[in-house]
């Protein structure tokens, strides 16, 4: 071989190399299903595609948009409020839309294109007003026609998750380790708290405060005045958001284990039971039993004792399935959205007998 | 400059100057096999060491930047053996060029491409010079940028997948003996560096354009090393001299390519690498400042320093 074969494999190398940079750098796009429903409905997000689902059949209500293109990507969960289903876009362009949720069409004259960054949380409605929270910093006020009603708050970080309320003060928690508090009445911070470590998820809202798990691998309370306290703590970063089922709360790790812990003795009832697998979505709680998806792709039903009810193998077929999304209860069933499976949702009933599988129509 | 020695009719016997350069290829080879073999793991220390180094540096403004700066010239001093020998190589395979044995066997066997390949082979083997030596410095840098692509969109983590990622990759048993390189304590990183989103291509508003600075910057830098480490030949039809002209653009342009096309920290990477890699040449004598001047590839040089 000589030099010039060399010089030349080399250069196609670095050919290949470069046009495959040209396809997907900077543009992949990769994420877990976001999930909500109602009593007739399941709304989930995938990719480039929103779909309704009946929840009686399993199958496809509607989708939208009607064809895939760059501006309509979904990293965040639809939030069903005053009749319309509204989320933002990771898209291209940035927009954030209202879908009227039993056709799937749009409900606003035009997208709202304010933000300057891509939409991965969930917004809150409060008083007729969308509180947008974006990946800038911001958090955006609309009208419930999609119109800014004020100057974009800014809070800082990325803002992954969907605010909470309680009466006026909104609760914000953003990757630069800080929950902000905004009092809805003033739209001004009215207090902001170090937690020491990035809050991936949506505060709980709790008698006087909430509760918020971080990757400071704890769970802390913190107070509608600010006041801050370490309640229980985790062997690895705290990604869902913790649940509360009378005094007891649940919670979950990356490293599997799932927590429960009583809010009045302020102590563990029990942890590190480990079902399979780090654990992403936050616990479900539906009638006496509590619901853990493991990325492993199992899904568990425990009891309030820690015992393993039944488990799931969600997606047998698919030996890279995942479940980082949230289960969600409605009716008698419990849906669930597994990544990278042969289907995008499935239900189960409370005894784990599974009703159906949804997969999109082509 | 070694003499020529009388050719000989029997098959040319390697010297131990060439045995022990297969071995290095093989043992580079091998090495290359393993690390794709274990390619996560490989990301795996490149998110470390830069998740220390951020942290080391203060996890401040800027402090991403200054880290990929710094984690550039640990690969440049880990990589500086090889990248010496490849400048050697270019040197030597530029100087047999003009060796009068190299040229008597380019006349006689012009028309037996059989018997020519085989007198070069046993001219470099004589020489102990290696074609390949000169490219296999180039085939390391090829997993280190794949690798370091995707080190950066991990280590950056704007998707809640890649922070999942990131989460993975993170070895805790260092945080135990150095407490400041607790990771959860600097996550997410900074990813500003001056007028810089280190986790997005780069463009700068100049007159109403968009002009990606430091892609250009990546373009120049690259030619300028190129040129600077790669002797003219005194024939500018040969093959060899056809092929360095060719090189000395069509690099640039490949580097252009790729730095426009993922994010400004890599586009960092490449720039600051260049620099170190024409300080490299400049520290062993082997940059030639004359090259860069127009023309300067039809006019012989004299022989810089080995």
């Amino acid at each position: 071989m000589n030099i010039k074969k060399i010089s030349l494999i080399l250069l196609l190398t670095l050919g290949a190399f470069a046009l495959s940079a040209c396809s997907g750098g900077r543009t992949a796009v990769t994420t877990w299903p976001g999930l909500t429903a109602d009593a007739e409905r399941a709304y989930l997000t995938t990719g480039s595609y929103i779909y309704a689902v009946d929840l009686k059949t399993g199958k496809e209500v509607w989708h939208y948009p009607e064809s895939a293109d760059g501006k309509h990507v979904y990293f965040a969960t639809p939030v069903l409020a005053n009749g319309q289903l509204l989320i933002g876009s990771e898209g291209t362009n940035n927009a954030f839309v209202s879908l009227n949720p039993e056709t799937g069409k749009e409900s606003w004259a035009e997208p709202f294109l304010g933000a300057k960054s891509k939409w991965i949380a969930s917004p809150l409605v409060l008083n007729d007003k969308i509180y947008a929270p974006n990946t800038d910093g911001f958090v955006y006020i609309l009208d419930m026609d999609g119109k800014p009603v004020a100057d974009p708050i800014e809070v800082g970080g990325a803002l992954w998750s969907a605010p909470v309320a309680e009466g006026n003060l909104i609760y914000i928690a953003s990757l630069d380790h800080h929950l902000h508090i905004l009092d809805a009445t003033t739209n001004q911070i009215s207090a902001t708290v170090d937690v020491g470590g990035a809050i991936p998820s949506s505060p709980l809202i709790a008698e006087g405060g909430v509760y918020v798990g971080s990757f400071t691998s704890n769970v802390e309370f913190i107070s509608a005045t600010g006041g801050q306290s370490v309640l229980a703590g985790a062997t690895n970063w705290v990604w869902g958001t913790p649940v509360l089922d009378g005094a007891t709360l649940y919670y979950a790790d990356l490293n599997g284990n799932v927590y429960s812990f009583d809010v009045l003795a302020k102590k563990q009832n029990w942890s590190e039971v480990t079902p399979d697998g780090p654990i992403v979505a936050s616990p479900l709680v539906a009638g006496d039993q509590i619901y853990v998806a493991s990325e492993a792709g199992a899904f568990f039903a425990l009891d309030q004792d820690a015992k393993i009810v039944w488990e799931k193998e969600v997606d047998a077929d698919s030996p890279k399935d995942t479940i980082y999304t949230t289960p969600v209860a409605t009716g008698d069933l419990i849906l669930v959205a597994p990544y990278k499976a042969k289907f995008l949702l499935t239900a189960y009933d409370a005894d784990g007998k599974q009703a159906w599988t949804f997969v999109p129509e082509k | 400059m070694n003499t020529p020695k009388q050719a000989s009719t029997a098959q040319p016997q390697l010297p131990a100057g060439s045995v022990s350069g297969t071995l290095k290829t093989v043992l580079i080879i091998a090495l290359l096999a393993y690390i794709v073999l274990n390619w996560n793991a490989f990301i795996g220390i490149f998110v470390n060491v830069l998740l220390w180094i951020y942290a080391l540096l203060g996890h401040g403004k800027d402090a991403f930047g200054w880290t990929i700066v710094l984690f550039t010239i640990l690969i440049r001093l880990a990589t500086w053996p090889l990248n010496a020998q490849q400048l050697k190589s270019a040197q030597a395979m530029q100087e047999l060029q003009n060796d009068k044995e190299w040229l008597d066997i380019q006349k006689k066997y012009a028309k037996d491409r059989e018997k020519l390949a085989q007198e070069q082979m046993r001219i470099y083997s004589e020489r102990g010079v290696s074609p390949f030596a000169s490219c296999l410095p180039m085939l390391i840098q090829l997993p280190l940028w794949f690798a370091l692509i995707q080190a950066l969109n991990r280590t950056l983590a704007v998707t809640p997948l890649a922070m999942l990622e990131l989460a993975r990759s993170v070895y805790a048993w260092p945080q135990k003996f150095l407490p400041s390189l607790s990771v959860s304590s600097i996550v997410p990183l900074n990813s500003q560096f001056l007028w810089m989103d280190l986790g997005r291509p780069e463009f700068t508003q100049i007159l109403g354009f968009s002009v990606p600075i430091l892609v250009v910057l990546v373009g120049i830098t690259s030619f300028f090393q190129i040129r600077l480490s790669t002797p003219p030949s005194p024939n500018p039809n040969d093959q060899s001299a056809q092929m360095s002209k060719s090189m000395s653009f069509t690099m640039p342009i490949m580097m252009i390519m790729m730095a426009s096309a993922y994010s400004s920290g890599f586009s960092l990477y490449l720039l600051v690498s260049n620099i170190l890699a024409i300080i490299q040449a400049m520290l062993q004598g082997k940059a030639d400042w004359r090259n860069l001047l127009p023309g300067s590839s039809k006019k012989p040089t004299t022989p810089v320093k080995k």
